[in-house]
This record gives C-alpha cells, structure tokens and sequence, in this order.
C-alpha cells in the first residue's frame, strides 16, 4: 500500500542476504548509540551542561545512521547486482570519530571536571 | 532479474579514491562483511564509553575516588582505542582485498584483550584489599 513512490523497491538475489545483514548491522550500532545517550543522561546532575555536548554528539550520529539507512541499503542492493560496490570511507570515518570524541570527552569529564 | 536500472556507477569521492588507491573493487559481498565487522568493533568500542561511564557514575558508594577514576579512564582510553583501531583495521582489510593480498592480524584484538585485563586485575585487587 505504501508502495506510491515511483522509485521502484531495489532487489537482489544473494542467498546470503548481505544487504539485511549489514543493514541491521548499522541499526544495531544506532541503537548502541541511543544506549550511550541514556547513560551519558545520567552524568547530567554532576556536569550538567557539559553531559549535552556528549548527547549532542551521540544522537547526530546515531540519527545520521537512521536517516542514511535507506539510501545505503539501496546502494548495497545495486552492489549486489553489479557486482561492485565502493567502500563507504566517509561512513566509517564519521562513526569511528564519533565514538573517539565521545571517549574523549568522557575522559575530559572523568579528568577535569570535579563531581559533586 | 535485474530490476536496478542501468544506473552510471558513481564515482568514488576524492577521500575514498586517496585512502583506497590502486587495485580492482573487490567482491561486494567482502566489502559489506568488512562494514559489518567495524560495526561490531563499533558497538564494542561504544560499550567500553558507556562502561567507563557508568563506573564514574553509578559506583560513587561503591569504589574509593582513586579506583574509580583510574577504572573509568582505563576503560575510556581503551574505547578510543578500538575506534580510533577499528577505523585503521577497517581501511587496511579493504586495501588487502582491494589488491588480493593475505588480510592483516587485528591489533585492536590483542588492545582489548590486554585492556580488558587490566581491568579485571584492578578490580580483584580492589576487592581483596577491601576484604582484608
């Protein structure tokens, strides 16, 4: 019913189902990312503003992974089926960043900041 | 059947074309593991953040200052660590498939066995000191 987009829904035929399993690999990560968020919710009575620039950064990247879901399980299905797919460096290197900024702020805080 | 239409390949980016020069696109399916892997590394370098986190967090009650930070820092070195490494182990899985070469050992592996350790023996310390 949903189906009222002219873009017609891509398809594949790898048994393997790789598209879905790295498709869910990514929503895994975002959902990691939503659990990070909780727990850094949990310093803001001790840091207070400093705990919503750790959120901030944690929810950009786990609601770019969201918003991207689509679009790169699209280029997946298309890989599958020409046989060639470019290796997504800029996804990596955001998520991988990410992750380092989120535990060096941490440390930051652990360090620097004095809890009361 | 095919339904993809006969789209133009895109052409990598200026960042992707530098970092992963030379060689032929490998099987896609190979690429895609090679995502799913650093996103296992990822997720575990997200738990270490969280972990160390949580221990300065929830166990003020529980560990003197001194243990706890050293606890909480232990585990957030170790996070940026498997990110940073995860990203680097990435690149050069795909640079070895890229040119058909044996894939590289994880050093990020050893990084967080050993880390993982520490961390263990920390707290075994600490509680039997405290016990004593």
């Amino acid at each position: 019913m949903r189906r009222t987009r002219s873009v017609p829904e891509p398809e594949h035929h790898d048994a393997g189902l790789q598209p879905e399993r790295t498709s869910l690999a990514w929503s895994r990560t975002t959902l990691a990312m939503i659990v990070a968020t909780a727990m850094f919710l949990r310093w803001f009575p001790q840091y207070g503003w400093f705990t919503a620039i750790l959120m901030a950064v944690a929810l950009c990247t786990a609601l770019g992974i969201y918003i991207t879901q689509k679009l790169r399980y699209h280029r997946a299905v298309s890989g599958i089926a020409n046989e060639r797919i470019h290796a997504d460096v800029a996804a990596a290197a955001w998520v991988a960043g990410s992750v380092v900024v989120l535990g060096a702020l941490g440390l930051y805080a652990v360090l620097f900041l004095t809890l009361d | 059947m095919p339904t993809s239409s006969p789209s133009p390949r895109p052409e990598r980016g200026k960042f992707a074309a530098k970092l992963l020069r030379g060689g032929t696109e490998p099987d896609p399916r190979f690429t895609l593991a090679n995502e799913r892997t650093f996103l296992a590394w990822i997720r575990t370098s997200l738990a270490l953040v969280a972990g160390g986190i949580a221990v300065e967090a929830f166990t003020t009650d529980i560990f003197v200052p001194a243990i706890r930070t050293t606890i909480a820092v232990v585990l957030l070195v170790l996070a940026m660590a498997i990110g940073c490494g995860s990203f680097f182990r990435w690149l050069n899985v795909e640079r070895s498939m890229r040119h058909k070469t044996p894939l590289p050992l994880p050093l990020i592996a050893p990084i967080l066995a050993i880390g993982g350790g520490v961390v263990a023996a920390l707290l075994l310390i600490f509680v039997l000191l405290r016990q004593t």
